[in-house]
């Protein structure tokens, strides 16, 4: 009997509450062992883990590659693999391989399958795709079925064909489809974090609401309890409420922590809104059991007339070659707008003479401005600075040539009241001009109003 | 009283690579009351600290988690060309010497 199959079987014929484990943060980069083997001593229903995200930026979408470390990818799915095998619970991962798409899942399965044999491992895998196919995505844009998220500008065919890859973010319907069909690990692609853990308790009937809930809160392991830390964490959910307790003993789930972790990397700490539906939590509570412990309860569920995907693409749009010198001439920092205008300005005249300007040039100026959005006016100049000069342009050939010949003129640049003439830049080695690979930008982050959003996500089955 | 000597936690992130939030939080409920009842963290306020339009500034009281969030819109798209912070997480220095 697959353990999906086990544990729908235990707890339809004797009903009692539900024990979840959130394993760990984002997977690959690293799991606490001492708390892991803390949650499988507790014997959960289930232990689930996020891989992936948006928040990381464009690149591994694009790119097609981890965020992670292999090794420690490895290592983390191992301790996984063994822990649930081991009690034959369903192990249940999404958004594989930091981004979700074919090619970061394809290398997480990869690993999946090398460590089973490996380790003389068998199980029921179940893989759940998320690449969306381009003909369906333009099709939704003719038909005006996609709509920008947060001022995401209109979404066209010329996106949907450039995009290196685009997926849809998964709700809880592929998941249940996979453990009713009986599975002893499910690997998804991109999907709803909250999936992962929400999909199996509404199996058994939970309330949504409350699985929803606890779900968005055991994602993230024991970042919601203080300290705050990606041990792995506890969720004992019945019909009425859900008690949370990391599997750290240093670490506290307080109401005050829990409740705020409502906010962490939400625009709206009261609603969450899931392809399915909405979560209301503006009426959730919050009380503490003991000094480690909190109950939550009261969160309320809405299903959704009009089921949306959340849609994810990355392109390409160049090669990119940093220069990376620090300044320390207080009439160099002083005046360095005015020279980085005119040092762009020369590289623009030398390297378009026989081609169009066909990049861009960049400067942040560290200890100024390179990493504040909104810098106060009349501050202190700093002492030193630190000048990363950034090209985008169409091959790394050009990027390159771009950097190198703005490093020279930089560096010999000479600017009124200049006193340092034998040389601007302190490298801090050489070459200093680094090429950075592929650069990527997000390009589609819509919502996809389709009436059967499961039917996106296909199911394979396969006996490791 | 500026307000790094009276919250618990000011911190920033991006929710959604279009958005920023920041996150000011609280270890009393006293605490809370007083940062909520000033002026100091209104729209106007956060607007100006921040060099944004008033309209793209949102402020919502959050008492069950003794915390104020703000969300801004990012004039930048993270990891966009010119990007400064592709996570969000360190813009929230201008909140530090608000005065309470």
């Amino acid at each position: 009997m697959t353990a999906s199959a086990r544990i729908l079987d235990s707890l339809r014929r004797a009903r009692r509450p539900m024990r979840l484990v959130g394993a760990s943060g984002q997977l690959g980069y690293g799991v606490p062992t001492p708390a892991f083997e803390a949650a499988l001593a507790r014997r959960p229903d289930l232990i689930g883990a996020d891989m992936g995200s948006i928040d990381i930026g464009p690149t591994y979408l694009g790119k097609g590659e981890m965020a992670t470390a292999p090794a420690a990818t490895r290592r983390d799915l191992r301790k996984l693999l063994h822990g649930a095998r081991g009690l034959n619970v369903p192990l249940v991962i999404g958004s594989a391989g930091s981004a979700g798409a074919a090619p970061h899942l394809d290398a997480t399965l990869a690993i999946v399958r090398e460590i089973a044999r490996s380790d003389g491992l068998h199980f029921r895998l179940g893989v759940i795709r998320s690449d969306l196919p381009r003909s369906l995505l333009t099709q939704a844009v003719l038909d005006g079925r996609v709509r920008g998220i947060d001022d995401m500008p209109a979404l066209t065919e010329d996106d949907v064909r450039d995009a290196a890859h685009i997926v849809g973010q998964m709700g809880m319907g592929p998941f249940r489809r996979a453990l009713a069909a009986g599975v002893d690990v499910i690997v998804a692609g991109r999907a709803c974090d909250t999936a992962i853990f929400a999909s199996l308790p509404t199996m058994l009937d939970f309330p949504t609401g409350l699985a929803v809930h606890m779900a968005k809160i055991i994602e993230c392991a024991s970042l919601c309890c203080v300290p705050g830390g990606r041990d792995s964490i506890l969720a004992e959910l019945d019909d009425d409420g859900f008690v949370l307790e990391s599997m750290n003993p240093q670490r506290r789930a307080t109401p005050t922590s829990v409740a705020a972790h409502s906010l962490y990397e939400q625009a709206d700490p009261f609603t969450v809104y899931e392809p399915e539906g909405r979560l209301d939590l503006s009426a959730a509570e919050y009380v503490a059991v003991d000094e480690r412990r909190t109950r939550v309860s009261g969160a309320r569920w809405e299903t959704s007339a009009d089921p949306c995907v959340k849609i994810e693409g990355a392109c390409r749009i160049g090669e990119r070659a940093v220069l990376l010198a620090g300044a320390a001439d207080p009439r160099f920092i002083a005046g360095h707008r005015e020279i980085l205008a005119a040092v762009s300005e020369v590289v623009r005249e030398l390297v378009c003479e026989d081609q169009p300007q066909d990049y861009t040039l960049r400067f942040r100026v560290y200890g100024v401005d390179g990493v504040r959005m909104a810098v106060p006016e009349h501050e202190a100049p700093p002492g030193e600075v630190f000048v990363m000069g950034e090209c985008i342009a169409p091959t790394a050939e050009r990027a390159a040539e771009v950097v190198r010949t703005c490093k020279q003129y930089l560096l010999h640049h000479g600017y009124p009241g200049r006193l340092s003439t034998a040389g601007n830049l302190a490298f801090p080695f050489t070459p200093p001009e680094v090429s950075l690979g592929a650069a990527y930008r997000f390009s589609v982050y819509h919502l996809l109003h389709v009436a059967d959003p499961d039917a996106l996500f296909p199911l394979e089955i396969e006996a490791v | 009283m500026r307000l790094s000597e009276i919250a618990q936690v000011i911190r920033s992130k991006n929710a959604g690579p279009r958005r920023l939030t920041l996150d000011v939080m609280f270890a009393t409920d006293a605490d809370y009351q007083r940062v909520a009842q000033s002026p100091a963290l209104g729209r106007e306020q956060i607007a100006a600290l921040y060099r944004v339009a008033r309209e793209d500034v949102t402020v919502i009281p959050y008492p069950v988690g003794r915390a104020i969030k703000i969300v801004l819109a990012r004039r930048v798209m993270a990891g966009d060309p010119g990007d400064v912070d592709v996570y969000g997480a360190q813009q929230h220095a201008p909140l530090l010497g608000v005065e309470i």
